[in-house]
Parts: C-alpha cells; structure tokens; sequence
C-alpha cells in the first residue's frame, strides 16, 4: 500500500506541466577542479609569439591595476556565479571584479555605431529547444583580460556564441565559441560545466581588489608597471 | 497516526513541511488516509511548482524588471537638492553625537595627497576628487548613474551601471543570518516580499554610516523598502524606511523616483581604470587667455 502511495504520488507530481516553457537556469553557479575543458586554439600565422607577449603584458596591467575583467575571464570565477534568469534578459553577476553581464532576450544587437564597447559586449539570447544560445558582440579588445582559454585574445572584432545547457539541476554546461578573423584560423571552442551552488548560498562581497597595495603589486610581477 | 521525531517538522520551510507531511502519509493508519495525504500533498506540490515563477507584471507582482535612473521629479537641481526636502531623521541624541563625530572626520581630507580644494589650480594641474581607486561601494539607494533590475524565481537583482555592490533580495522564504555571522557592507543583507503589487525589501548588516536626510545606520538598523511601479509601467518609487529604537526616535522614511530607461536599451560600462591619473580629476583647469 505504501509503495503503491508513493508511486501515485510521483506520477501526479511529474505530469503536472512546468509553468515555465524555458528551463530556467537561474542560480550560483561554481566552477571546480575538473569544470574546464579546453583544447589548444588554432591561431592565424599573424598571432606571433611577440604579439602574444604584447597582449600578456597588456593583461597583466590590467590585472595589477585592478581593472574590469570582462568576457571571457569574468566566466572563470575562483567564485560561485549569480545567474537571475527574468522575462526580458538574464543578469550573470561575479564576486569579482568584473561588470554583471546582460543577455538580452532581443532579436538583434543594437546599432554598433553608436554602441560603446564594453569589456562584456553586448549580449543577445535565444532558446532553441533546452538550450540557450548567447550571442555576444561589441567588445573593447583594448580593456580588461583578454586572453582566452586555449590561446588567442579578444579584439575589437571577436564574436562569441556561448551555448547553456542545464545537464541536470545540478549541472550547468557553457560552451563557449569564439571566432575573429585576426586571430583564429578556426572558430575556437571549449566547455566549462558548473556545478550548482547550495541551496542556502549566500553572495558574498566581491573579492577585493587594491592597486594601491604595494605587496599586492610587488607579488604579482616584477614587470607591473607603476602606471600608464 | 504514528509519530515519529519528525526533524524537518521543526523547520519552517515548504520543503520541509512537505517531507514532515509524506513521512506521516507513509506511516498513517488505516493507509486510506496516507493515500489521501499524499493526494494532498502532491497537489499542493504541483499548484505551488506552476506558481514557482512569480508572473511580474500582474496584481500581485509588479514589473520592476529593467533599467531605472533616478529622476529629478520637482525641479530641485541636484540629488542634494531633493534630499534637501525630504523630512529630516529625528535622531536620538547619541546618534545625534556619532552623526556629529562623522561630519568631523568628513571634514578631514580624504586622501593622504588631497590638497586644499579651496585654492584655485593653475592650468594643467587639475582637481583631485578620488584616490582613484574604482572599487566604490555602491549603496542601497540608487545614484546618477541607471541601475537594472531582474526578477527571477527565487531572487531580485539589482546591479549599477557604474561600481559599487549589487543588491541580492533572497525571495525564497530565508531569514536574515545573525549578525555575528555577516560582514557588514554597504548593501547589507536583504529578504524580499511581494505584497498586493508592492517588493518589500528588508535590509540589516549594512555598514555604519550616514543614512539620506540627516539620518545614521549601523548593522542592526533596519531598513525597509517598499518598490511600487506606477500604473503605466514608467515610473518605481521606492518608500525607504529607517528603524531603529538607539538612533530613530521615529522611523525615518523619504521617498526616491526612478523612470524606466526606453525600450530596446542597454546597460552602460562605467570604465574606471586606477593607473590612469586622470581618473582621480575632476576638472584640469585650461590655459587662460590674458
């Protein structure tokens, strides 16, 4: 009788239709050890090892001096991401230094003539079936880190298509895809699975970032300069 | 029915509830009753699973989602100004003393280069007004720059457009940590409510510190907002309310207006970089012509 309870019990729960059509991704979301997947970048003969070094430099700057991170670094937080998914857009916020992404549920970019970039750009989304495809333009190549997983930077040029996926309730998939004509031969692609943070997890504070502590810069390279 | 040492029945939560309700229904007698319980249950489970997503937009829910920038609404010339007619706090007097304590050490320079902003600056070398450094705190109260809100299932978000930290309203029944337990910050810790078409936000363990219109804070003082869109969809006014019995002699309350940012907007960077001297300038005084 009690088996038979129970079995009724889960059939009644499971055929009740969800009230949303869209799953819903929102929550914190962490990284861990094994969360990233990442193969070499196929890079064009342009990007040298010299133009690498440059862009290196140009990261370690903006790391020392504390500036925005923006995509793809906001993406690889040593803390749980906050993913509020509404009506019109998706917020993604970070407990670092980096500006809250805005995905836009929007059919098309806004005038890139008079859009100013950002180190996030300018986010569009869409659902196709369980997933959610991101579409990303507008960046600044010249602000925040802009190194990508597996090789190659982010320009003024670069187009990225993030795909979410909800694997199960506690696993989300992000694929990532950049594609710039300076600098990749091939559209360039990894996965990041996060895991879902507990229920109870509460935001913390962002971690916290000073460029005028002088430790801080000494430790982080002998290289870091004392200012543009 | 058997009893039993029921440990979820002792948390007030619909979760816990429903597994306090199942382990009776699994042990009920005679079994009919387990099985209409569990009926019970089930339906209840699957109402509140459709009603999961508050609809914003409704009686019940506003629709707050969006960008906002505070507004002017009479005229008043700056921020300042407007605040300038809000009522004044009604202080206690040892919170009288810690506001007078804190006006002594603003009057204090900033920042151990600050020179004195009162003597005019010769052409090129321009007005110190930060230390540069871009990590601000933000606050509660939104400032010039727009703010953006979505509504998600179980949390509000708040996020600026320029620095600064963004408001967390947990929607899903949690209680505020002891304060022992929380890093004071200048957003706090923050619970939320939808009440008959109004977001009641409840707010402790916010940094000390001065509160708008002559008011002061610490972590235990309370703060209430009550966000309520006009009927057009335009406008969100947020009710503030201050409480707290060692510093309010009554409760502290002032009312701020945003207006919604035109459809098909987006949100703004705020770059700020620290190694870029000009960033802690306001204005470099140019060349004069004789």
């Amino acid at each position: 009788m009690r088996r038979a309870a129970c079995i009724l019990f889960a059939v009644v729960i499971s055929a009740t239709p969800s009230a949303q059509s869209s799953p819903d991704i929102s929550g914190f979301w962490e990284l861990s050890f094994d969360s990233r997947r990442v193969p070499a970048a196929s890079l064009l003969p342009a990007v040298t090892p010299a133009v690498l070094a440059k862009r290196t430099e140009h990261d370690a700057h903006a790391i020392r001096w504390c500036n925005f991170l923006g995509l793809p670094m906001a993406m690889d937080s040593p803390r749980p991401i906050n993913i509020r998914q509404g009506r019109r857009e998706i917020v993604i916020n970070f407990e670092t230094v980096a500006t809250p992404r805005h995905l836009y549920f929007r059919p098309s970019h806004p005038n890139m003539e008079i859009f100013d970039p950002t180190t996030n750009g300018d986010s569009i989304a869409r659902w196709e079936g369980d997933t959610l495809i991101v579409d990303t333009i507008g960046f600044d190549g010249g602000k925040g880190v802009t190194m990508i997983p597996g090789g190659g930077y982010r320009t003024s040029d670069s187009h990225l298509i993030e795909r979410f996926r909800l694997l199960n309730d506690a696993l989300l998939s992000v694929t990532s895809t950049w594609q710039d004509a300076k600098v990749f031969r091939t559209p360039h692609t990894y996965e990041f699975r996060y895991v879902r943070a507990p229920r109870l997890y509460e935001a913390q504070p962002p971690l916290a970032c000073n460029p005028f502590d002088e430790q801080r810069a000494a430790f982080l390279s002998p290289s870091a300069t004392g200012g543009r | 029915m058997e009893n039993s040492n029921c440990k979820s029945c002792e948390t007030p939560s619909n979760r816990a509830f429903a597994f306090c309700i199942l382990h009776f229904a699994l042990h009920a007698k005679p079994p009919i009753l387990g099985v209409l319980l569990l009926l019970t249950l089930a339906t209840t489970l699957a109402a509140q699973r459709q009603s999961a997503a508050p609809a914003p937009g409704t009686a019940a829910v506003p629709d707050l989602e969006g960008g906002w920038v505070r507004i002017d609404i009479d005229g008043s010339g700056s921020f300042n100004g407007l605040a300038a007619k809000f009522p004044r706090a009604v202080l206690t007097p040892a919170a009288q003393a810690a506001v007078a304590e804190q006006g002594k050490r603003a009057a204090q320079p900033r920042f151990d280069f600050a020179r004195d902003p009162s003597k005019p600056r010769p052409a090129g070398e321009g007005y110190v007004v930060t230390d540069g450094n871009c990590s601000l705190p933000g606050g509660v109260e939104p400032n010039s720059a727009a703010f953006h809100v979505v509504q998600s299932r179980d949390q509000v978000l708040i996020v600026r457009e320029n620095p600064g930290l963004p408001r967390t309203i947990y929607m899903d029944g949690r209680a505020h940590p002891d304060l022992s337990r929380l890093t004071p910050t200048a957003v706090g810790h923050s619970t939320g409510r939808y009440d008959a078409g109004t977001l009641v936000v409840e707010t402790i363990g916010l940094a000390q510190g001065n509160v708008t219109a002559g008011g002061w804070r610490t972590p235990e003082t309370r703060l209430t907002e009550r966000y309520r869109v006009s009927s057009d969809g335009r406008r969100l006014t947020t009710t503030y309310t201050w409480e707290d019995a060692k510093i309010y002699v009554k409760p502290h309350t002032y009312q701020i207006v945003a207006e919604r940012t035109p459809p098909g907007s987006w949100a703004f960077e705020s770059w700020c970089d620290s190694s870029d001297p000009s960033q802690r300038l306001s204005i470099v005084p140019p060349a004069q012509k004789e």
